[in-house]
């Protein structure tokens, strides 16, 4: 069988490099607010308890309700973190947009709740959900911490 | 076959292709981990494709085919996989290649079969780190030079251009119909993937067609199914839908054309019987 030519192997790349070029410009113009490369959309606040008395010693915290995202390359993951007295008293997952399964953070709220850090174990093969879930809580905790 | 003939084959293109991708990704994610899963793959499938060719008295044991499909599998698992599931996709590939055959030939391409039931089984993470999908975009001409050599080594221009002109232009159709996630599907690490799966995998010549006809319908197939499975449910496992499909084209265009060739080399016996 005979070979494609060169110049037909160039054409034919540069409409393929054409159709990919429109779309890339779409998206782009479509979801500037997107970030790429593994860094953080902006912390969103849901809402906010009153701060406790002035005689009180201070706490690290808070008191409310956070909501944290953590993203990477292989998608997104929000979560909600409720804060009571300088305890996580909730972790829920509210947005999982990760290109992979869910129920490879689906205990992980629960492992929040009981180290009572961001910091959950990696779980084997599942490193950039574990990453992006822990990042997204850990955004949540900054939100809460008293300035 | 010569060393120096081997050298000239498609299958030593793909293999020093994939192995300098593999050390330059090893290289630049400052990790040897790759380095090491990519030995527990290859050494898995090489030693099950021997024991196969050995069961079938094979004259010849070659297992270049093998190392390839492990390295595949080494380069599209995540770095952080546990190498029991490492060395157990890279078998499940070597099995698929060896009992799902038509005429000799493997039905399904044998890394992506087994990557597939990788992530229905183990849940296994793909990050196609091997197709720079940890790596910022300026590694993606690496992909494109390696890609283009070895089409051009097995004469699959026409099935690439197809797969990668009509996968991009739903893509396009997705973002202008507001469907399905057009962003992630044009960036890395996911048009990496789309790049290193067109190159590499698509083309692999036991499991595609040929002639161009064949390759254009084959390309049209894999490119539609995977991106209408990509807009509707996301994930990994896109590709290789897509992939299976133009596989299973390439099956029933080969029963066919083998049916035919059987009749027509029938019928003047039987002419001549008759006559």
């Amino acid at each position: 069988m005979a070979k494609m030519k060169k110049k037909w192997v160039a054409l034919c790349s540069t409409a393929v490099a054409a159709v990919y070029a429109a779309g890339y410009w779409s998206t782009e113009v479509d979801k500037p607010e997107m970030l790429v490369n593994g860094t953080y959309s902006s912390p969103i606040v849901s809402s906010k308890a009153s701060v406790s008395g002035n005689d009180e010693v201070p706490s690290k915290y808070i008191d409310g309700t956070y909501t944290g995202m953590g993203s990477n390359r292989r998608g997104m993951i929000q979560v909600t973190v409720a804060i009571k007295n300088d305890q996580i008293t909730d972790v829920e997952i509210s947005d999982f947009a990760m290109h992979y399964s869910i129920d490879d953070v689906i205990g992980m709220p629960e492992e929040v709740l009981q180290i009572q850090s961001a910091k959950v174990a990696n779980v084997s093969g599942a490193t950039y959900s574990t990453i992006a879930f822990s990042d997204a809580v850990q955004d949540a905790l900054n939100q809460a911490l008293r300035t | 076959m010569k060393w120096k003939q081997w050298f000239k084959s498609p299958k030593a293109y793909v293999l020093i292709t994939i192995s300098v991708y593999l050390f330059i990704a090893s290289w630049a994610t400052h990790s040897i981990r790759g380095i090491e899963n990519g030995g527990i793959a290859v050494g898995t499938a090489i030693v099950i494709d021997v024991l196969f060719a050995l069961i079938k008295k094979r004259k010849r044991i070659m297992p270049d085919g093998a190392a390839i499909t492990g390295l595949i599998v080494a380069l599209i698992l995540s770095l952080n996989t546990a190498w029991p599931i490492i060395a157990s996709t890279a078998c499940l590939s070597i099995i698929s290649k060896h009992l799902l055959v038509y005429k000799k030939k493997p039905i399904f391409n044998p890394a992506a079969f087994g990557l597939f039931l990788s992530i229905l089984i183990y849940h296994t993470e793909q990050s196609w780190w091997g197709a720079f999908g940890d790596l910022p975009s300026w590694y993606i001409p690496l992909l494109l030079i390696g890609g283009y050599a070895v089409t051009n080594r097995v004469n699959k221009y026409q099935q690439i251009f197809t797969f990668f002109m009509i996968t991009f232009a739903m893509v396009l159709a997705m973002e202008l119909l507001h469907s399905g996630d057009a962003f992630d599907a044009l960036r890395p690490p996911f048009i990496n993937a789309t790049l290193f799966f067109g190159c590499f995998m698509l083309t692999d010549p036991p499991t595609s067609p040929a002639k161009p006809t064949g390759q254009i319908i084959f390309g049209i197939l894999a490119a539609v199914v995977g991106t209408i499975v990509y807009g509707i449910y996301g994930g990994l496992m896109y590709l290789f839908i897509g992939l299976f499909v133009g596989n299973l084209y390439h099956l029933l265009q080969t029963r066919f054309s083998s049916k035919v060739t059987t009749k027509s080399r029938k019928e003047p016996r039987q002419r001549g019987m008759t006559d």
